[in-house]
């Protein structure tokens, strides 16, 4: 049989003491059942019987007021209507606490908006301005390439043997080649490849038909027929051409022309 | 003069709005609850006049953390617990010079309580017999000794006494079993000898 331990014992004799021995009802039984455990029991418990309860000294009635005469002088009143007294204080330094918290939020807030619109404003202000568009007046160009497909048209279709229709086509050609050049310099300037290319092949045309040495026959504008067609020249004026409603639209001020 | 016949909150809704006065009720209606276990702890008078005083103005300086719902008679019983912890602890370095020895020594414990309390009179030797309790006591650490007093003099539980020492409940209850069994064997001698 397992014994009960001290601490068991113990537990059992305040339990008793206290009127809650029914509480510990295994202990009952087995210090019932047994005669060493009974016997140690006994034991403690006279023991502490004999721990006598120690009875503080007799003070009369006055006693109280003597403590709160001797206590009284070293008493700060506590401020009026400080905290209010269920619970106030916890409440009140809770409050403290959320207003504070709020303020410092909403300086943050505010701060944060400052901040962000102070940096709105310097990224506007250092942003960088949009590149200009090429400086090639559109209005000009999308005129020089107008003519200069009448022109490759008129090519393409005149009779070589009409003097009356080769000798505006050289006239043409001649003015045209003056802002041709300009053209293609701007292009190459503006680092515009297509309209370079196509217009470097147009001075060739235009060229030939202004410059031909010994005159516009019938042999040199088949000859220039021909480098246009295998060129695709007419086909690529018009293609440049397209491309000028589009830049026109974007910009505003090119449309009222101005100079290349 | 000092106010009678409100309740403790009503008093200490008073206290808190100024009224300054009004927890000299407080102290009048407590003060002897308070001397008691005082000295039961201290076991000396002074000491436990001094608990007394210690533990209501700690209660005063405290009371705006005193919750409503809570009864303030406990709450300066607890106060004035420590209070009495704190002085028992302060001098228990001196614990030991106790003329009890440390050691259970059946002889000498014999010769002890059989000087003085020898004859068929010795039943009557109440004197010795505390005498030898309060040295037992004084052997025990001051939470040792303040959990069995509460224990074993106040009729606490071991949940009052964890809440009086702030410990939990069952390091409570481990040291009134450690306190019962140093005393018990401090006692023993008185069992040899009568």
């Amino acid at each position: 049989m397992k014994h009960l331990t001290e601490e068991e014992l113990i537990g059992r004799y305040y339990q008793e003491r206290v009127g809650e021995g029914e509480d510990c009802a295994g202990v009952n039984e087995h210090i019932a059942a047994c005669e060493t455990c009974a016997e140690a029991y006994a034991a403690l418990a006279w023991d502490l019987g004999e721990v006598k309860v120690i009875e503080a000294p007799a003070r009369d009635e006055a006693y109280g007021e003597s403590v709160w005469a001797a206590l009284e002088p070293k008493l700060v009143a506590h401020k009026k209507g400080r905290w209010s007294w269920l619970g106030g204080g916890v409440v009140m330094r809770g409050l403290s606490y959320a207003a504070v918290c709020g303020l410092v939020a909403a300086g943050a807030f505010y701060a944060g908006r400052l901040w962000e619109q102070k940096q709105t404003h310097v990224v506007v202000a250092q942003a960088p301005a949009p590149k200009p568009k090429p400086r090639v007046v559109v209005v000009v160009l999308s005129d020089h390439l107008d003519r200069s497909e009448r022109l490759l048209v008129e090519l393409k279709h005149v009779d070589a043997g009409s003097t009356e229709m080769v000798s505006p086509l050289r006239d043409e050609a001649k003015s045209l080649l003056a802002a041709n050049k300009i053209c293609r310099q701007k292009a190459s300037q503006e680092d515009d490849p297509a309209l370079t290319t196509a217009l470097d092949r147009l001075d060739h045309v235009l060229d030939g038909l202004a410059n031909q040495p010994g005159g516009l026959n019938s042999a040199a504008i088949a000859r220039l027929q021909e480098q246009m067609n295998a060129d695709g020249l007419l086909f690529e004026v018009r293609v440049l051409r397209s491309r000028i409603p589009e830049e026109r639209g974007a910009g505003t001020n090119r449309a009222n022309g101005g100079t290349i | 003069m000092l106010r009678m016949g409100k309740n403790d909150h009503e008093t200490i809704r008073a206290v808190l709005s100024g009224d300054k006065e009004a927890y000299g009720a407080l102290v009048v209606r407590h003060s002897h609850s308070l001397l008691r276990v005082a000295f039961r702890i201290t076991g000396n008078e002074a000491d436990a006049e001094d608990v007394v005083q210690e533990a209501f103005l700690r209660g005063y300086q405290k009371l705006e953390g005193f919750e409503s719902r809570s009864n303030f008679s406990t709450w300066i019983y607890r106060i004035a617990v420590r209070c009495a912890l704190d002085k028992v602890s302060g001098r228990k370095p001196d614990a030991h010079s106790s003329q009890v020895s440390e050691e259970n020594d059946p002889e000498q414990d014999a010769v002890q309580v059989a000087d003085k309390g020898a004859g068929p009179d010795r039943l009557l030797l109440s004197a010795e017999i505390r005498a030898l309790q309060q040295a037992a006591m004084q052997s025990l650490t001051a939470t040792e000794q303040t959990a069995f007093v509460l224990r074993h003099m106040e009729d606490c539980s071991t949940e009052e006494i964890g809440a009086a020492l702030g410990i939990a409940p069952n390091a409570a209850k481990q040291a009134v079993f450690r306190a019962v069994h140093k005393m018990r064997s401090r006692l023993s001698t008185l069992r040899v000898s009568i």
